[in-house]
């Protein structure tokens, strides 16, 4: 993926998915990362971590993905992920209308919360399981998924109009077929102001350096009240 | 925002602290700092919370030189171990180990290994017998043992072999067990012990039979099983049975530990009746071979002796649950496919099936902690090695036990345990904890993991099995010992990485090789060898020896409290926000501190319920056994009531309810004179509400510990079921902000009037009847019997905090017109009288029969009638509504007519002032009153009517509009309202009837204060209206005698009855009043009844039992033989 030859400016960017469990948080990342799908993944304990590079047109972005556990007594947990991100994926069951309460928790929590500024996406999984996936495009766009029998809880809608409302990016897709998950991510990278890129952790930069730079990116980010209110442990 | 809220829910916490220890603001229960001696007796023995220390004595454990295998020919007099000999009541433990919880350790004779457990786990030397294992106890006479027991196990016959025991006992390959224990005490002692073991034994006969039972599924009854036995089934030892273990046996060398554990439990028995010896650990630190690795785990966790006590409990679970459905099957149905998913037991139906049920069990029988992730990966790690109901009690081991606190539905024990590794990584690599800091990396994003799912997904399952073996004998400690050699061992690398990133890529690096060679390039083949998971194991044991029990111990009580704090601000954070769009309606100021009252309350309550409940075994406990045994009672730190501690305390009853409302109004605080104490410390320290807190002990006795009694009035008991929309009896903070919203949120007088008429309108048919109406003025008089708050316009009122200080002064001198308050109870009574007037009859046939003209609904103007209400001549349209009011009932309106133009003269709406005028309105309207009294004839208002009659009346308009909202004072609770308690202006010293300044002392609780003026008040109404005044009158003394009912302690619950009882047994009881100490002398004899059953149960077997020959014991089963050399006492099941 990553361009060795372009000296094109890097940066990484502190990424977090939040969402109910078994919503497919650690699926979307899974296809991210490897392009793979498996269909009994292992709940996420604590949180996992990856990176992946993604290229833009004029810079490379490392995202440094935080992957948390979606079980709700795992919540208090989550203020030690999100911290500092810059961006976040708050992912939803399209197929699970309380896992669409909970996300609407998460980006609430976010926005009181996390950093300023910070990039949501929100992002209903499992489209593989609903008519409109692959084939039926068709007939999609806030079609009363009950009504046609799918599986489908949430229509695109209803979801739609909260991200604006909200502000947030909105995807949906699936993590089992790939739809739509590389599009997540660079839809975050172009949304992620040039001025919040400060940290460049290319793999040439000495250690120093790049403290300098995370350091500076917190202090760009605002008070540190939320980190410090997390459950820092 | 929340900054300011949280920090006053750390006050209240820590005040509520106080409670129980007032040199210490931590939030630490007692038990934390001062494990009473029981649990640590537990811990060392990983006994269930049933069992007490209830005697022990120094001991010298004699091992006789049975085996062949030890081989040492030197020590045919076979081994000896000095330490300590205990007994509980199902229990008989030797350990060498220095207990933790006895200062005099006898030394250990062994150098040797023996765990590193310091206390805390099953260390050491020795063994741990239920009383039911054992067969045989002799007393040995001979001259060089002064005081020796010979005790021969059931180890080795099996269930079938009793019944041809003499058969057995001829065979070659059977050897009995038999260990002699010599005692070191002092002969009473001795003999204080031995007659406790036999009142033990005695009772242990009849468990024998479950105790068969129960071993019968372990694993190495199979395997030592005697030869005519080699055909039969072995017991389940898991899924690795059919889907083979994890790892290549060969690498494991899984057939040489077999052997070696065979020999050692042939030598030293097996399961329950295992002996400890040197051995027993280092087999366990080279790891547990396959098949016998369950039973060891349930042995050294000792869930063992949890499915010893309850062997059907997970059978019967399942059974009693069967087809029932919850949150947490939910939970955990979505896991099952999810847990251990490479392991091939896990893709099979059986596999699923198993997790799926030891999972559901515990969430039953566990629903605090329900289920939770990652416990779905511990327990499949568990089924592959022991069956499901050994999984099930070796689950309730770790989270009641191991690793508490670590699967709450707060998970407040893995952060503590998170935020103590911190702590130990900060002392021991204070390098690469600097580098940490300064990287701003968090471990715990690193750790987390490992201990939560104790490292069985992030190393090699292999390796984290080893991790467990140890784990389970030495306890949560080792965890940190792995987790800190983790670091030594890759601290270079870790220094060199810059982030989280990186950080964790070298970690899961290191675990995806430690199977390779820690030396490789080493010239010592014997280096070479050693694997990097060895290494690990030694740099864990060997270099953090150090990091014990007590050290974790320290550190976690160091850390609580921030670490609850934190979680606790996350979750108000979380509740408020999620609480839905009622909650709009407060600010946010008014959340939180609505959200820190909600839980202050509930813990308070706990914290209070749980002294008290301790102060009463502890009185119990010393009345009982007053010698010999020890006074606690197990209390196994069960601590409840923080929110960060998990969700048991969310549910408010009308109770917690009550006292809600007495912390925010006035009103709701009862009229009873406080208990001499309590009122004698709210003179010191009337304060914050808080404040309160810091009361004499006494009071914490008191139900309502340091706080004042609240009221127990029908209008809170409305408002309860009003705000209970579920109607659960209980109200949860949902239904709380949503009752407060309702009320204080809308801000609009039509709301709040609405609300009230709901209130009173049960069927919720748009009507309030006759009752209702004197209900709703009887809650109008209640709201207002401690003076009117907010923004009272009227022209003769003074500012609210003058009222009060107003009204007690007023209440010197008989009233004339004076107050708002008095005023108000002129609003209220003409209330009553519009109300009546303006009601409509529940059946309009009825009213033409009674009425000439019948309005059957109050918008319709009632122009014919020229009754004495007419009061039309005042030109707005409110007025003019009430004109029409009027009419009803009245048979002889032309005599009132004049009369009531004195009373609600030119200014209608202004309530009257003047006593006499209402009086003589109210002779007047006597008759008319009869007939609206007359229960012949029921009758109704509607919302209209209400809504219109309270808005005639200026003082009752503000009331709803104003007054009533902002008794409420939800942010800064009562601050300065301690006082009112002696300054309550009751109708009583208003000259209605009394004339006294100073409260009245009512004897009874409640309001009776207010009940019986409020009775003054109407009797001056209606004066001469024998009727009404009956009807009201019945009212009143209904109200009354309920009051009574609620007040009177021989009413109470049986929880209450317990506080007093304690608070009898104390020199500082109650004062006065002969019922309660009735009471009190009545739980005595209760007590004492135990005391004496007690007693004769112990005291005639006071002497030595074991000196008693044959005659003596001859009915018990148990038989004493005696011989030349010896007397035996023999249990035979
Ligand atoms: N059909 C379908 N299944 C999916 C999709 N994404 C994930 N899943 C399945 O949903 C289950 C949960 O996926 P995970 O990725 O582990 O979910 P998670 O959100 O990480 O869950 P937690 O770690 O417990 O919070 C797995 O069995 C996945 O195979 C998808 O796009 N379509
Ligand atoms: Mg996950």
């Amino acid at each position: 993926m990553a361009d060795s030859n372009a000296p094109k400016p890097s940066s990484s960017v502190k990424l977090v998915l939040l969402g109910e469990a078994a919503v497919g948080k650690s699926s979307l990342v899974l296809r991210f990362v490897n392009n793979d799908f498996q269909e009994n993944k292992e709940p996420t304990i604590g949180a996992a971590f990856l990176t992946q590079k993604c290229n833009l047109p004029t810079r490379t972005i490392k995202f440094e993905i935080w992957d948390t556990a979606g079980q709700e007594r795992f919540a208090s947990l989550a203020p030690m992920y999100y911290r500092n991100a810059q961006a976040a994926l708050v992912v939803y069951d399209l197929t699970k209308p309380t896992s669409l309460i909970k996300a609407k928790h998460w980006v609430a929590e976010l926005q009181r919360q996390a950093s300023p500024g910070i990039v949501i996406a929100l992002v209903g999984n499992k489209l593989d399981l609903t008519n409109d996936s692959e084939s039926g495009q068709a007939e999609s766009e806030g079609a009363d998924g009950e009504e046609s029998g799918d599986a489908r809880k949430i229509s695109t809608e209803e979801a739609k109009t909260y991200a604006e409302e909200e502000g947030l990016l909105f995807f949906e897709t699936s993590a089992k077929t790939g739809h739509n998950v590389s599009e997540v991510f660079t839809a975050i990278a172009n949304a992620i102001p040039e001025t919040s890129l400060k940290s460049t952790r290319g793999p040439g930069a000495s250690s120093a350096v790049n403290r300098g730079g995370d350091e500076q990116r917190v202090n760009l980010n605002g008070p540190r009240e939320a980190a410090k209110e997390g459950c820092a442990c | 925002m929340f900054n300011n809220l949280s920090s006053f829910v750390q006050k209240a916490q820590s005040a509520a602290q106080q409670l129980i220890d007032p040199m210490q603001g931590l939030n630490l229960t007692n038990s934390d700092r001062h494990p009473s001696k029981a649990s640590l007796f537990q811990n060392q023995f990983r006994l269930p919370s049933s069992q007490t220390p209830l005697y022990e004595i120094p001991a010298e454990l004699t091992i006789p030189p049975s085996n062949v295998t030890q081989g040492d020919k030197e020590r045919d007099r076979g081994w000896h171990y000095a330490g300590k000999l205990h007994l509980s009541e199902f229990y008989m433990c030797f350990s060498t180990t220095p207990t933790s919880f006895t200062q005099s350790a006898s030394p250990s004779s062994a150098a040797a290994f023996t765990g590193q457990t310091h206390g805390a786990g099953p260390s050491g030397n020795g063994f741990t017998f239920p009383l039911c294992a054992i067969r045989k106890v002799e007393r040995l006479n001979t001259q060089s043992l002064q005081f020796a027991l010979a005790i021969t196990t059931w180890n080795g016959i099996s269930q079938e072999s009793v019944k041809d025991k003499d058969a057995q006992k001829d065979k070659k390959d059977f050897r009995e067990q038999r260990i002699t224990i010599q005692l070191a005490g002092s002969r009473p002692a001795c003999e204080r012990f031995c007659d406790g073991l036999k009142k033990g034994l005695r009772n242990a006969v009849g468990s024998v039979g479950k105790y068969k039972k129960v071993i019968s599924e372990c694993y190495s009854e199979y395997l030592l099983r005697p030869e005519d036995k080699k055909n039969m089934n072995p017991p389940d030892a898991g899924l690795g049975m059919i889907f083979r273990y994890p790892g290549d046996p060969k690498k494991l060398r899984d057939r040489a530990k077999m052997r070696l554990w065979a020999e050692y439990l042939r030598d030293n028995g097996r399961n329950a009746t295992l002996i400890r010896q040197p051995t027993f650990h280092k087999l366990i630190r080279v790891g547990l071979p396959n098949r016998l690795r369950g039973e060891i785990w349930e042995l050294t966790s000792g869930s063992l002796y949890l499915r010893l006590e309850n062997p059907t409990l997970y059978v019967d679970t399942l059974a009693k649950f069967e087809g029932k459905e919850s949150l947490a099957i939910d939970e955990i149905e979505k896991d099952l496919n999810r847990s251990l998913p490479e392991y091939p037991g896990f893709q099979s139906e059986d596999g699923i099936s198993r997790l799926r049920r030891v999972l559901t069990a515990y969430s039953w029988v566990n629903p605090d902690v329900g289920y939770c992730q990652a416990m779905n990966i511990v327990v499949a790690a568990l089924l592959i090695y022991m069956s499901e109901t050994q999984a099930f009690f070796l689950l309730s081991a770790l989270c009641d036990r191991l690793v508490p606190g670590y699967y709450s539905s707060t998970m407040y024990g893995t952060l503590l345990d998170q935020k103590v590794f911190e702590a130990l990584v900060e002392k021991t690599m204070p390098i690469l904890w600097e580098h940490l800091v300064k990287s701003d990396v968090q471990l715990s994003v690193v750790s987390l993991p490992w201990f939560l799912s104790l490292y069985i997904n992030s190393m090699p399952l292999v390796f984290a099995f080893r991790v467990l073996d140890v784990f389970f004998v030495e306890g949560p400690k080792v965890l940190f010992q792995v987790g800190l050699a983790i670091l030594r061992i890759n601290g270079e690398e870790l220094l060199d990485a810059a982030d989280d990133g990186a950080f964790i890529s070298v970690l899961k690096s290191y675990f995806s090789r430690l199977d390779e060679s820690a030396h490789p390039k080493s010239e010592n083949p014997k280096l070479r060898a050693i694997n990097r998971f060895q290494e690990l194991m030694v740099v864990a044991f060997k270099e953090f020896s150090g990091v014990t029990h007590s050290t974790i111990q320290d550190l976690r009580l160091k850390n609580k409290d921030a670490v609850l704090n934190n979680i606790e601000n996350f979750a108000k954070r979380t509740a408020i926000r999620n609480l839905g769009p009622d909650s709009k309606l407060l600010s946010p100021e008014e959340l939180g501190a609505l959200y820190d009252r909600f839980y202050g309350i509930l813990y308070e309550r706990q914290q209070r319920d749980h002294i008290i409940q301790e102060q009463l075994a502890r009185t119990k406990a010393s009345r009982a056994r007053a010698t010999e045994t020890y006074p606690e009672h197990h209390n196994h730190g069960i601590e409840k009531g923080r929110v960060g501690l998990g969700p048991s305390t969310s549910l408010m009853d009308y109770d917690a309810f009550r006292e809600f409302l007495a912390s925010v109004s006035k009103w709701a605080i009862s009229d009873a004179p406080a208990a001499s104490p309590r009122r004698d410390v709210s003179e010191k320290d009337r304060g914050s509400y808080f404040g309160s807190f810091r009361r004499s002990e006494p009071n914490l006795l008191s139900p309502w510990g340091g706080n004042p009694e609240p009221a127990d009035h029908e209008f809170m008991q409305r408002l309860f079921r009003r705000w209970d929309v579920d109607s659960s009896s209980t109200l949860t903070l949902q239904n709380v902000v949503t009752g407060f919203a309702h009320i204080k949120g809308k801000r609009d007088i039509m709301g709040t009037i609405t609300y009230f008429f709901e209130l009173y309108d049960d069927d919720g048919d748009g009507r309030v009847d006759r009752e209702g109406i004197l209900r709703i003025s009887e809650a109008l008089l209640f709201l207002s019997r401690r003076g009117l708050e907010g923004s009272l316009s009227n022209s003769a009122s003074t500012p609210t905090p003058n009222g009060l200080s107003e009204s007690s002064s007023s209440s010197l001198t008989p009233p004339i017109g004076g107050t708002i308050n008095e005023r108000f109870l002129g609003s209220v009574s003409a209330f009553i009288r519009r109300c009546f007037e303006y009601a409509d009859p529940d059946h309009p046939n009825n009213q033409t029969t009674n009425e000439g003209t019948s309005p059957s609904n109050t918008d319709e103007p009632a122009g014919d009638n020229n009754s004495a209400f007419a009061i039309g001549d005042d030109e707005d349209e409110e007025e003019d509504l009430l004109a029409f009011e009027g009419p009803t009932d009245s048979p002889k309106p032309e005599k009132k007519k004049p009369e009531l133009g004195d009373t609600i003269p030119p200014a209608l709406g202004k309530p009257d002032t003047d006593n006499e005028a209402r009086r003589a309105v109210s002779k007047a309207q006597s008759e008319k009153a009869n007939a609206a009294l007359d229960p012949s004839n029921p009758l109704h208002i509607t919302l209209p009517t209400f809504r219109m009659v309270v808005l005639a009346d200026e003082l009752l308009e503000q009331f709803f509009e104003s007054s009533f909202p902002t008794s409420l004072h939800l942010i800064d609770g009562l601050a300065s309202t301690n006082q009112s308690t002696s300054s309550l202006t009751t109708f009583s010293n208003m000259g209605f009837g009394r004339t006294s300044g100073a409260p009245p002392p009512v004897p009874q609780a409640g309001m009776a204060g207010a009940g019986r003026s409020l009775r003054g008040v109407l009797d001056n109404i209606v004066t001469d209206a024998s009727r009404v005044a009956a009807e009201v009158r019945r009212r009143m003394e209904e109200a009354q005698r309920e009051l009574e009912k609620n007040a009177v302690p021989g009413q109470r619950d049986e929880e209450e009855e317990e506080e007093e009882d304690v608070q009898g047994l104390r020199p500082t009881g109650y004062g006065g009043d002969p019922e309660r100490r009735s009471v009190r002398s009545s739980d005595r004899d209760l007590l004492d009844g135990a005391d004496a059953g007690a007693g004769a149960a112990k005291n005639p077997e006071g002497q030595s039992q074991l000196n008693v020959d044959a005659n003596g014991v001859q009915d018990a089963r148990p038989r004493t033989s005696s011989s030349a050399t010896q007397r035996i006492v023999e249990f035979e099941g």
